[in-house]
């Protein structure tokens, strides 16, 4: 109850701070700015406590909330047990809006001391209210009973023989069981990089909402030129913690999920991706018009796509319109989260968009005037291929819904289309990052900007030679590989010029390593990775991709989990990798999480397939004939003969059945028993010579021969028809190996960096100029 | 128009028209085992697991092999190339993407759809108590 109506209360709040806000850009009030302020506080500490509160629930156990039943359990260590908070889908819009909710104080700060507070604050509580509204609407302090009426809910005089239950209303007699333990944790999901993943991700999401906001207080301030100056860093922000989310989700499936890479264009990667790639892109444009006044309408547009693509692609994973074209698994969570996802999508498109559009003929125009050799053409370019990619994705990703509209039939596209499509694009990135470090901003002078070309050309060239001569193939990946090389070296020379004159400039060129760094990492681990399924049977050495592997053995770690040691040679190195494979206790389905060794010029990659146990293959075969019809199996031709009955009082009751084995041409006589003594059955399986028993395991003994029938458990067959000897376990494994995945990594850190840079660059500047208006 | 206009149109027609191709050619179309019989380009059939057939896991080929029904209750043998499948036995309904061969139908890629946590399972709450 008071959970539900905390809820409301911060709803109601977060409504009328809207209101308030609204009122005090229409007409400035100090009272209003102050009620307006009290409000969002309010709601703020509302959401605090929404989150704190079920924080608690889950903490203490209380099974009698369905969401802390549904996804948490008394077995979870603390830190798993928190991450439960945001395991489900109304978990993770309260983390949103929590996160949403925080930041806004920061951000109505910076605002006010910018001037743009009434306006900002009026579309950035807007964006609040609509995630707290997806928690009315879907509460996460249900009770259990409310979704299990028939199987908990009952009448009368309450339980004495210590069930759990809880009084809904004592003079009715109305009570309910509750469970004494919870659902628990998805096993896939339960490793810490569910502690950290999601809290970052979120933090992108909300950040992406900032630059929708600025763009519509621009327009609704009529400031079409300076807001981008405010809403720079928190763009770059933005870029920042949605980049190093994704990133985290790509090492995640890595390095436990086992999918073997850590980019398998799946949807709900692609549509975080997509949102990522437009706020990039309007970085850069937002650049240009620094310099020159250009692209102003291009970065009101760029800057709103950035929220609207990130609800859509909350649509698209949340709706449950991608249904089964997605290995994130979703379950269609019912029409309410369709249909206001998409009202709440368009009223934003409609807010925005609509508002720029009524403001189109007002925005200033400023004449281009760069050429085709400058630095704005570049960034341009370069933002234009950075939307193009997000298109390509955006329709690959949306291919269920394009094709249910076109066809009828949800289909999905191969993930080769995305590498066709954005592989070119990748070119031109590489290749437009490099230049657009050493041009000029209006113009260059061409000679200038071939002796500056000139080094990292040459170096770039020289690079994917040694490339080709270790094994780089195909045209496409070669011109690949060159365009990113000379992407690294101009952005290594420049920046260090850069860092030796103002390092706080050189953000622009560490980013700019670190993309080609990573584009580097993608085409090595990816495209010249070596994969090989292997069979290891415990304790005999196997080579493989020129390691010597040796199964060792499997020991239980932690929360009944098997870690499967596997010995690694090479070159006299030695290591043991130890992936893991565990049945997860509620419905047996078999998690594998991977091992890896890090090496410095590749990983070695092993995820575990199955454990073969050595005498799983003489499974018994289970036969039923009757006195007419032989039999054929494994080679074997069978006739039933029929049965004796005996009686005897020392033996008690037997059954002997008479069988006519017949393998290879020769005829051999096996007599299975059934012993019935004093109603205590057992059955005495008979040997064939080869070695092959058979067991009684049912007889339907009449006169009438055809309905005579007997089944029997046949033993010590191999699906060959060979006699199988007794084999040790086998321990399946693909190995794989990634060559410098390690170019990834270090890449992202070079991103992050230089993106950190970046922001405190922008920050410091956006500080000092205290009156924009 | 002058030429920047004209070579920007040209380019982005000509990228849009790159990405249409490319998507209708990668397409990989939902369909039914019967009709994944017809064709041979790669499909994607729904359908779902039988348990009380075969399944199993050969690790010589590093294949696991099952049979499972589509929605038109047509029974298929599914080899797929590399293990079982993650949640596959609780998975209320799988996703084979592959191509038929020789009686079979070859799937390089099995998704599994789990009866999220989002559904009420009346079941499971008798379990807990």
């Amino acid at each position: 109850m008071l959970g539900a109506i905390l809820v409301k209360i911060t709803f109601a709040a977060a409504i009328a701070a809207t209101i308030l806000y609204i009122l005090q850009h229409r007409k400035a009030s100090e009272d209003i700015l102050r009620l307006a302020r009290l409000f969002y506080f309010g709601s703020v500490a509302g959401i605090l406590s929404v989150a704190g509160l079920l924080l608690y629930y889950i903490l203490t156990h209380q099974f009698h909330y369905y969401y802390v039943w549904s996804y948490s359990s008394t077995d979870l260590p603390l830190s798993l047990l928190i991450s439960t908070l945001y395991a489900g889908q109304e978990g993770s819009f309260l983390l949103w809006a929590l996160f949403t909710g925080i930041i806004g104080v920061f951000l109505l700060r910076y605002s006010s001391k910018k001037g743009y507070e009434p306006e900002l604050m009026s579309v950035y509580t807007a964006i609040f209210t609509f995630l707290i509204l997806m928690l009315v609407v879907k509460n996460p302090f249900k009770f259990i009973w409310e979704q299990f009426p028939d199987e908990l809910l009952k009448v009368g005089v309450a339980p004495t023989d210590g069930t759990n239950f809880m009084w809904i209303d004592q003079a009715r007699g109305l009570w309910s069981q509750i469970p004494v333990e919870g659902k628990g944790l998805n096993a896939l999901l339960q490793n810490y990089w569910m502690v950290i993943h999601p809290p970052i991700l979120f933090i992108g999401f909300t950040s992406m909402s900032i630059p929708f906001a600025y763009a519509v207080a621009g327009l609704l301030k009529r400031d079409y030129v300076s807001w981008i100056r405010v809403a720079t860093p928190w763009t770059a922000f933005g870029s920042l913690a949605l980049g190093t989310g994704i990133i985290l989700g790509g090492y995640w499936a890595y390095e436990t999920l086992g999918w073997g890479g850590y980019w398998g264009w799946d949807p709900v990667e692609n549509s975080s991706l997509v949102p990522w790639l437009v706020c990039v892109a309007s970085i850069h444009t937002m650049l240009a018009q620094r310099k020159n006044g250009s692209y102003i309408k291009t970065n009101f547009i760029l800057s709103m796509f950035c929220f609207i693509l990130v609800l859509y692609s909350t649509f698209l994973t949340r709706s449950g319109v991608l249904g089964e074209t997605s290995v994130h698994s979703f379950v269609d969570p019912g029409m309410w989260v369709y249909w206001l996802l998409l009202i709440v999508i368009g009223t934003f498109v409609f807010v925005g968009f609509g508002l720029l559009v009524k403001r189109w003929k007002e925005i200033p125009v400023a004449p281009v005037e760069h050429t085709f050799i400058s630095r704005e053409f570049a960034l341009f370019l370069g933002a234009s291929a950075l939307v193009f990619v997000s298109i390509f994705i955006l329709i690959g990703t949306s291919s269920p819904i394009i094709t249910n509209i076109f066809k009828g039939k949800t289909s999905a596209v191969d993930p080769s289309f995305y590498v066709t499509t954005t592989l070119p694009l990748g070119v031109a990135i590489a290749l437009l990052s490099g230049l657009g470090q050493i041009l000029w901003w209006k113009n260059s002078k061409s000679d200038v900007l071939l002796k500056q070309l000139m080094l990292p050309a040459i170096l770039a060239l020289m690079f994917t030679v040694v490339t080709v001569f270790f094994g780089a193939t195909h045209v496409s990946m070669i011109i690949f590989i060159f365009s990113s090389a000379f992407a690294l070296f101009t952005n290594i020379l420049v920046g260090y010029r850069i860092i030796q004159g103002n390092p706080k400039m050189a953000g622009g060129a560490i980013t700019h390593v670190g993309i080609a760094l990573m584009f580097l990492g993608f085409v090595s681990s990816a495209k010249y990775d070596d994969v090989k399924t292997v069979n290891l049977e415990q304790g005999k050495e196997v080579e493989a991709l020129g390691y010597k592997l040796k199964y060792v053995g499997y020991e239980p770690i932690a929360r009944g989990r098997f870690a499967f040691n596997v010995e690694v040679q090479k070159d006299g190195e030695k290591f043991v990798v130890s992936p893991v494979m565990f049945k997860e206790s509620e419905n047996g389905s078999l998690i594998r999480n991977p091992d890896i060794v890090n090496l410095l010029t590749k990983d070695f990659y092993v995820s575990p397939l199955s454990l073969e146990a050595g005498d799983q293959e003489q499974a018994a075969n289970e036969i039923t004939i009757n006195e007419i019809e032989p039999l054929e199996i494994a080679g074997m031709s069978i006739r039933y003969l029929g049965y004796e009955f005996t009686q005897s009082k020392e033996k008690g009751n037997y059954l002997v059945a008479k069988l006519e084995v017949t393998k290879n041409g020769k005829k051999e006589i096996v007599m299975p028993t059934m012993r019935n003594m004093t109603g205590d059955i057992s059955f005495d399986p008979a040997r064939h010579s080869s070695g092959i028993s058979f067991t009684i395991k049912a007889m339907n003994p009449t006169k009438d021969k055809a309905q005579s029938s007997i089944t029997l458990a046949v033993e010590g067959i191999h699906a060959h028809g060979e006699i199988k000897e007794r084999k040790s376990d086998t321990l399946v494994v693909e190995a794989s190996v990634k060559p410098f995945i390690n170019l990834v990594w270090i890449g992202t850190f070079s991103l992050i960096i230089g993106f950190a840079i970046t922001i405190y660059r922008r920050w410091q500047e956006a500080m000092r100029n205290e009156a924009w208006k | 128009m002058n030429a920047k206009i004209i070579s920007g149109v040209v380019i982005i027609v000509a990228a849009l028209v790159f990405g249409a191709m490319t998507f209708i050619d990668s397409n990989i179309e939902y369909t039914d085992f019967t009709k994944a019989q017809a064709v041979a380009k790669k499909v994607q059939v729904k359908g779902k697991w039988l348990a009380e057939k075969e399944t199993n896991f050969n690790a010589s080929t590093s294949q696991f092999t099952f049979y499972m029904v589509d929605d038109n209750n047509k029974e298929c043998k599914v080899v797929l190339d590399g293990g079982k499948p993650n949640n596959f036995e609780i998975a209320t309904e799988i996703v084979a993407k592959g191509r038929f061969k020789d009686g079979y139908f070859h799937a390089n890629e099995v998704l599994t759809k789990c009866p999220s946590k989002y559904e009420g399972d009346g079941t499971a709450v008798k379990k807990s108590l």
